[in-house]
């Protein structure tokens, strides 16, 4: 059932541009889908909406029906930062509903909606005005409904509780009995529709509930392979090894003789590098069930042409990349003369950091539901992917038919942190079911996602440091090598581009008067891609190890270093910290600034928090401090370590202070800074991906591990700054101080430096 | 086969070290298994048979070369690795940590929501590669082997109050017979099994309990 | 044809007696509150109650199960209000959610064995459970609200 709606309309003066694409509007959400089957309701997931004719809907993103029903699209895909429950009420609260009286619809994949995708920590930052607009809009529809009616002035009127009210006349009406009249006005002229005072709006004043847990924590939530289709099969896939690998010969006789197994596809490999968002090829078995399509895929029999990345050897690239680091790269940024600065100072500082390939490891393996009608070539997708555009671009192309006969609707996702914005898998899923001709459920195994992931880059950082007599920093030279996200989308690339060097190198505010940066080259093999705050784990963890062992070097405390390195508080312009232009995640400097005084301001707190002046009173316990701004929010980070009885190192207790600017839902900010402490905590202490004969060595967590319950400190104390500032990313920026937080903590516990991650493979735990 | 060994010498000189490097940093124990100093012949993943041992004329340096072939079975990390003397089974062939962590629990069986049959099952898997054998739990603490010299672990398991209260003939039914010993010998997935296989452990230890269990002294 | 007992209603089912419990209550019931996240028994989103007694799911042939009774997160309660549920929407536990049913699944087998659990027992049952999301701490507190500690 699809609700054609004149969406060009609709959009004006929204900014928001039509795609004109014959899609439905509205998807049911999720909590509707796991009622429709609580209900008994045909097996299909109804994609498309149940909106009744009549409503009000000024814009893509809300309708109130003439019951007074509220359907409140959410664009963005959840993923656990809660987005379903913030964004709905940002648009409520606007627009005076009663929450009651709201639904959430999940939306497809569609450019009416403008961007989707869920990544780089932007739902609420940069958008919050206008994300409120949305609701305020129809508001204002249903006010001037209800003045015209009284013979009052619209701006007599309020409206909260799904009512609109004239207080001076002690009237009121129901939405729903305006929803008529309002639907015949024109859409208010851009500049008429005011946004209520932020005081005023009640999500400001009371938590706003988890919308999804009730259904989560029944196990009624529909994750991507929880979708059921009639005549659905099972499909698994037998991937090359290694990445531009082949299939050279095979023989799927023993895989077909398993009770279950319906086919054998082989799906083409790409012919050659980039591999972007494509399928790595292989072959697909098709069964009746999982276990089936498993024991299928147990028995193939496969002779693999692994191509030129069959060289990868993770040892020997170590090796080569510490080699490039340690000769002169491309600069990229540049203030005075580092390298007569270097030469003449009185002493010089220097490390080297080296951070492993990492895994996104979702706990939701990869996992996509295809079904092409047999009759007119249209596709319908169902998976959790944070880029359902993208994905219905993947697809189309593909499977080589037009954008407008995609659909792709978006399930609950089991964690996503940057894996599911790449929609490789759907594309399999789709190249498979019209292969198949009967709708398949592609489920990647664990295995398949730890082996062929778009890996965070491995990457290694050599930073020096020139002191003058006094001790005064004078030079600071950093080097960074690291395959590029780039070399996915582009054949040749071989060293970080300026645009990856936007996350903590060209933007880290330096009080330094000499500092040069300088890309170095590092040639990818593997698919390299962004990871939950990306290039800022490792530009993080070099430059905040490298601060404190500055400060153990000049005797200083760590906290005053880092005060000293920042410098007073200023707006930092780009001729001060030497670049071209900064990327500053696709915002001005002057809509949000580098900002020292945040940065300052999250440091002092967070040790005053953590009674870091008092911490040489426990012995027992060694702390370590962190800083770094990372999309467009401040966040400071301590970590107190102590000995286990066997003499490993545990973590004992952390805080996190974060400045994100104006907060929408600060209950879910505090859940992402907890999350992200653990997820910086994996990758401190455990996770590493490597290669032997360019094959990931890894394959489940029994060898790429994740932090435990018994990893997690007896307490996380998060405390969130109250700014009027405009929004900063809240999903990312928790993770990058803290593994250089739990280093320099193990450092003032053991007196040993680790400049290579994870400790585990130092013993540490 | 020409066999070349000398008794008197089950020193340090033969001993094998099992390094212990992935227990949870308890100061580096290191476990000290005397091994007879075998018939040259004897490879790893060999075990001889009693009849290779007919040579030796003194019963009880008879019993010590037998229970020095035993012990090659009691030191391979199959066995040691669920007679541990702590809280936690270990695995793979250095005596890791059993990943994900698990606990012994009051009857040796793991803890509620993590007991070791929440994953072992009564045989092998393959596809999940998880091991399993019938009645899969660990040994009692009592029983524990790892860190434990061959010396001391000989003379528990002749202690009745130490070896489950068994005799020593039902210790030779119990190696020779029982399921999850066995398994042992079958480990599945890519883990090396014991030497030998259950049935010669089983001959070997019925023939040094047969000629007098004897013991070796501990080294030092 | 294997018989066991799903949330309290009989099954009888033709299905590969080898076949993990996972995937008969997924793929051939249609129960979809248990999760597959490693098939390995790493990471415990598929945990199930076989007679009251928490498994890996994933790796639990169903003729473990026969004659056996087992319990989803379905069948948990009728109605979300087992004690642990109401705990886990209090403290907000869940981020993603997928690794939920499995952690409440433990937890329940661990709070009817042992009603006042300590932190180091919470610890030792949950170890099993993977989050990437990392709601170990709220897991810890949800776990003793449920127990009234």
């Amino acid at each position: 059932m699809r609700v054609e709606v004149p969406r060009r309309a609709f959009l004006q003066g929204l900014g928001f541009v039509a795609g004109g694409l014959a899609l439905g509007i509205f998807s049911e959400g999720r909590s509707a889908l796991a009622a429709s089957r609580d209900r008994g309701h045909s097996e299909i997931p109804n994609p498309n909406g149940t909106l009744t004719a009549g409503g009000l809907r000024p814009n893509a993103f809300v309708d109130v029906a003439p019951d007074g029903t509220i359907s409140i699209v959410c664009k963005r895909s959840e993923m656990g930062q809660g987005i379903r429950s913030s964004l709905p009420v940002l648009i409520a609260d606007e627009l005076g509903a009663d929450m009651a009286h709201v639904r959430v619809l999940q939306a497809p994949g569609d450019e009416a909606y403008g961007d989707q995708n869920t990544d780089g920590s932007h739902s609420i930052r940069g958008q919050y005005d206008e994300i409120r607009m949305l609701g305020a809009t129809v508001r204002e529809q249903l006010v001037r409904a209800a003045a015209r009616r009284w013979g009052v002035a619209p701006a007599e009127c309020t409206a909260s509780g799904s009512l609109v009210s004239h207080p001076r006349s002690k009237r009121s009406a129901p939405f729903a009995a305006l929803v008529a009249a309002a639907a015949t006005l024109p859409l208010p002229k851009p500049g008429e529709v005011k946004l209520r005072p932020r005081s005023e709006l009640p999500h400001a004043k009371a938590p706003i509930p988890l919308l999804d847990g009730p259904d989560i924590v029944t196990g009624r939530a529909v994750f991507g392979a929880d979708v059921k289709i009639p005549r659905m099969l099972t499909a698994v896939m037998l991937h090359p090894p290694v990445v531009g690998g082949k299939l050279a010969r095979f023989d799927a006789q023993k895989a077909l003789a398993i009770p279950g197994v319906k086919t054998v596809i082989e799906i083409p490999a790409p012919a050659s590098a980039p591999y972007g968002f494509g399928s790595l090829g292989g072959l697909a078995v098709v069964a009746d069930n999982t276990w089936a399509a498993l024991r299928g895929r147990k028995a193939l029999d496969v002779t693999w042409d692994h191509g030129a990345n069959a060289t990868y050897d993770s040892r020997a690239f170590r090796q080569l990349m510490t080699a490039s680091i340690r000769a002169p790269g491309t600069v990229v940024r540049k203030v005075g003369d580092v390298e007569s600065a270097l030469a003449g100072a009185k002493t010089r500082i220097e490390a080297e950091y080296f951070v492993p390939h990492l895994a996104h490891a979702s706990m939701e393996p990869p996992v996509a539901i295809a079904r092409i009608d047999a009759g007119s070539g249209r596709c319908e997708i169902w998976a959790p992917v944070q880029n359902p555009q993208a994905t219905r671009t993947e697809v189309a192309k593909a499977l080589g038919i037009g954008e407008d006969r995609v659909a792709v609707h978006v399930t609950l996702l089991g964690g996503g942190f940057g894996r599911k914005s790449k929609p490789d898998f759907c594309v399999e899923a789709a190249l498979v079911a019209r292969a198949a001709g009967v709708p398949v459920r592609l489920q990647w195994t664990r295995e398949d996602d730890v082996q062929h992931d778009y890996f965070h880059s491995v990457a290694a950082q050599r930073i020096e440091a020139g002191l003058d007599e006094s001790g005064k920093i004078v030079a600071y030279r950093t080097r960074i090598a690291f395959p590029p996200i780039s070399s996915t989308f582009k054949a040749g690339e071989v060293r970080p581009p300026e645009g990856e060097l936007g996350q903590g190198v060209l933007d880290a505010p330096l009080a330094v008067p000499n500092v040069q940066a300088e890309s170095c080259e590092a040639p990818p093999h593997v698919r390299i891609g962004w990871l939950r705050s990306v290039h800022n784990i490792h530009h993080a963890f070099a430059m905040a190890s490298f601060v404190d062992e500055l400060a153990h070097a000049r005797a200083k405390d760590p906290k005053a270093q880092w005060l000293e390195l920042i410098g007073e508080p200023r707006h930092v312009t780009e001729a001060e910290l030497g670049v071209k232009k900064v990327p500053n995640y696709g915002a001005t400097l002057e809509q949000y600034p580098i900002d020292t005084a945040r940065l300052r301001g999250v440091i002092e707190r967070v040790t005053s928090l953590a009674g870091w002046d008092r911490r040489h009173a426990d012995p027992a316990r060694g702390y370590g401090l962190a800083a770094h701004r990372s999309f467009l929010s401040y966040i400071a980070v301590v970590a107190a370590v102590v000995r286990t009885p066997g003499g490993k190192i545990k973590i004992d207790e952390a805080w996190m202070v974060i400045d994100a600017g104006i907060l929408v839902n600060p209950e879910r900010v505090r859940s992402q800074l907890e999350g992200a402490f653990l997820f910086g905590t994996s990758i401190a202490l455990y996770s590493q991906i490597t290669a032997r004969d360019g094959a990931i060595e890894q394959s489940n967590f029994r060898d790429y591990k994740l932090a435990r319950i018994a990893d997690a400190p007896r307490a996380i104390h998060v405390d969130l700054v109250e700014s009027d500032e405009p929004s900063g990313g809240v999903g990312e920026p928790g993770v990058p101080p803290v593994a250089p937080a739990i280093v320099n903590a193990v450092f003032a516990l053991t007196g040993t430096r680790h400049r290579e991650l994870p400790l585990a493979k130092a013993g540490v735990v | 086969m020409k066999l070349a060994w000398h008794v008197a010498p089950l020193l340090a000189s033969a001993a094998l070290a099992l390094p212990l490097g992935a227990c949870a940093g308890e100061a580096s124990p290191r476990v000290t298994v005397a091994v007879a100093p075998a018939p040259s012949s004897s490879a790893p993943g060999v075990l001889l048979p009693p009849e290779a041992f007919a040579g030796i004329s003194d019963v009880h340096a008879r019993s010590l070369a037998l229970y020095g072939e035993a012990a090659k079975v009691i030191a391979s990390p199959r066995c040691q690795n669920c007679h541990p003397a702590d809280s936690s089974p270990r695995q793979r062939e250095a005596n890791e940590m059993h990943d994900p962590p698990v606990a012994r629990g009051p009857e040796d069986e793991g803890v509620p929501g993590a007991r070791c049959t929440s994953c072992h099952q009564d045989t092998n898997l393959e596809l999940a590669r998880v091991p399993g054998a019938p009645k899969w739990h660990l040994a009692p603490l009592e029983m524990a082997w790892l860190g434990k010299s061959t010396a001391a672990i000989c003379k528990q398991m002749k202690d009745p109050t130490r070896n489950g209260g068994k005799s020593l003939a039902q210790i030779v039914d119990h190696v020779t017979h029982d399921e999850l010993v066995g398994w042992g010998w079958h480990p599945g997935a890519d883990r090396i099994p014991a030497p030998g296989t259950q049935k010669d452990f089983g001959r070997i230890v019925a023939a040094w309990v047969d000629t007098g269990a004897a013991c070796p002294e501990e080294s030092r | 044809m294997i018989r066991f007992r799903l949330n309290g209603t009989d099954q009888a089912l033709d299905v590969d007696p080898e076949m993990p419990l996972l995937w008969v209550v997924r793929d051939v019931v249609g129960l979809t509150g248990t999760k597959y996240g490693c098939g390995q028994a790493l990471c415990g989103a598929c945990t199930v109650h076989v007679d009251g007694e928490a498994v890996r799911a994933c790796v639990t042939p169903i003729r473990r199960a026969e004659n056996r009774s087992v319990t989803t997160i379905e069948g948990l309660s009728s109605d979300g209000s087992h004690p642990l549920q109401k705990a886990w929407l209090e403290l907000e536990v869940p981020q993603c959610g997928f690794c939920q049913a499995g952690q409440i699944m433990t937890a329940a087998a661990l709070l009817a064995k042992n009603a006042r659990p300590s932190d180091a027992d919470i610890e030792q049952s949950m170890s099993g459970n993977l989050c990437r999301c990392g709601t170990y701490n709220r897991i810890r507190l949800a776990v003793k609200k449920a127990a009234g500690t």
